[in-house]
């Protein structure tokens, strides 16, 4: 477990900035009120065997007590970084994306369950959107009843969504929580 | 040779050397009486080449008298022995077994192509069939295979295998330790003294950097050396990256470099003002342009699309809670 250098933190920072915004700022400088600590800490970013975690201050002080390699996990895993040098957000970050999302697109019941088998989200199956959403942004996915389903890239911005074909793809997939049943072992 | 008073002793000013071929030394004497006879014969010997030297003819220097000598006349033994004869090659063995005569060729040859005559080897030579530009196909021919590739990877593997043959036939005389004087200056580098790896030749770079890297192996580091001229510091000091503290630093606790929270500070205002110009957007002014020009147009038309309703943008940014139904009551 180290902290993330300076590279590794600003390609993180720009994935996520892809999906939160500004609300980046929350993110980074969330205060934790876990631990016994009588001054909160921050809940700060982790590399531990290529996975980057995000977790309190605190939590990382008693970590230092476990040798890397039996070091299995703490906090909440965010993504990989590849030996590439890129970031890979996965799905165990939704709830930390779905609470700051900038875009947010909504799924009709009826195709909430092939999104969740891991398909991209066609202009049918939108129920809503949020606007000025560009091409390449991130989304995040929710349910009608406003549950997180998962996330992914927009593929066309709000305005062309209006005059996409119902067979377009307009979220390109990239994580789901049916993952967590499909994936289990990769996770 | 020269006769020296009643004695005889044989110079060669070629060497600058002179003997007395008939003296013979007593035995029995003692090593102190040796000494001095030995030293007296010396003196009449040199005395004996210093005077035929000086009867040469000679020219003024600033230095003194220059004389040319003569050429010597004693040979003397050669260092080393004579080369040895070296082992015939693959090739040279099969020759004599079949009785092949190897004969003077012309350097140049007829070339058909051209009708000229050319070398026999080397650039522009005769005959080349690399320089035939149409290859006749036969109903024999592999429709798949290219015919020019393939003249190409024949020409390749028959260089090959002569550079093969040469280096086995090297290695076999390397085992006679009879290796051509220009190979044997290179022999290290041949894949024939057993080391199948060919050495790569170090560059001046290289050569630097190690020099650089050893220069620290002593008590300070390096720190206190003379550097020469033209050596490079160590090219790592061993430190890649540095990171701040895994775990956050004790209030008290002493800091070195930046910290964690500086870092990641630092990284988080560049990209957030590297996107502060989303203050206006653009893009939405135009989508709000856009959808009230449509609204124009349909209620122009007074008909619409279902679909196209369903997808009309929010006025008001999503709300968590029951509200879900009350933001977008046109949805679904």
């Amino acid at each position: 477990m180290r902290p993330l250098d300076e590279t590794e933190t600003s390609v993180v920072f720009d994935k996520l900035f892809k999906f939160v915004g500004n609300n980046l700022k929350n993110l980074v400088e969330n205060p934790s009120h876990e631990g016994p600590e009588p001054n909160p800490g921050r809940y700060c970013f982790r590399l531990n065997k290529n996975k980057i975690y995000y977790c309190s201050e605190s939590l990382v002080k008693r970590a230092t007590n476990i040798a890397k390699p039996n070091l299995i996990s703490l906090g909440t895993c965010i993504g990989k970084y590849t030996h590439g040098g890129n970031f890979h957000l996965t799905v165990q970050a939704l709830n930390l994306l779905a609470a700051n999302a900038k875009h947010k697109v909504w799924l009709k019941p009826q195709s909430e369950m092939s999104f969740l088998y891991g398909n991209h989200v066609l202009k049918s199956a939108l129920g809503r959107i949020t606007e000025n959403v560009g091409a390449g942004d991130g989304v995040v996915v929710f349910s009608m009843s406003d549950v997180p389903l998962g996330f992914g890239i927009a593929a066309k911005s709000t305005q062309d969504c209006r005059k996409l074909d119902p067979n377009g793809i307009v979220v390109l997939h990239q994580g789901d929580i049916g993952e967590y049943l499909r994936m289990e072992d990769e996770l | 040779m020269e006769i020296e008073g009643e004695k005889m002793f044989e110079v060669d000013l070629g060497n600058l050397m002179a003997y007395d071929s008939h003296y013979t030394i007593p035995s029995q004497q003692s090593r102190e009486e040796l000494v001095k006879e030995c030293l007296q014969k010396g003196t009449e010997l040199v005395q004996a080449i210093a005077d035929s030297l000086f009867t040469l003819p000679s020219t003024e220097d600033v230095d003194g008298p220059l004389v040319k000598l003569p050429p010597p006349t004693t040979k003397l033994p050669r260092e080393k022995h004579m080369p040895r004869p070296r082992p015939p090659t693959k090739w040279e063995e099969f020759a004599k077994k079949k009785g092949i005569i190897k004969r003077k060729k012309d350097k140049v040859v007829f070339d058909e192509q051209s009708e000229t005559w050319k070398r026999r080897h080397g650039y522009d030579h005769a005959n080349d069939e690399e320089a035939i530009p149409i290859i006749e196909a036969k109903p024999t021919d592999d429709p798949d295979e290219d015919p020019f590739a393939k003249r190409r990877q024949d020409k390749k593997g028959r260089v090959d295998k002569q550079e093969k043959n040469r280096l086995q036939n090297l290695k076999n005389a390397a085992k006679f330790g009879d290796l051509p004087s220009h190979v044997q200056l290179a022999a290290t580098s041949l894949p024939i003294t057993g080391t199948q790896a060919v050495q790569k030749k170090v560059t001046k770079d290289e050569l630097g950097n190690v020099a650089g890297i050893a220069s620290t192996a002593t008590a300070s580091g390096g720190k206190f050396d003379k550097k020469l001229p033209g050596e490079k510091p160590p090219k790592h000091k061993g430190k890649f990256r540095k990171f701040p503290p895994v775990a956050p630093p004790a209030a008290n606790g002493k800091v070195t470099g930046p910290s964690e929270r500086e870092q990641t500070e630092k990284i988080l205002n560049k990209i957030l003002s590297k996107n502060n110009h989303d203050i206006l957007n653009v893009n939405k002014a135009v989508t709000v342009h856009n959808v009230k020009k449509e609204k124009n147009r349909r209620s122009d038309k007074s008909k619409s699309s279902a679909t196209d309703k369903k997808l009309k943008p929010q006025k008001k940014p999503f709300k968590k809670g029951g509200s879900a139904k009350k933001g977008n009551p046109k949805a679904q």
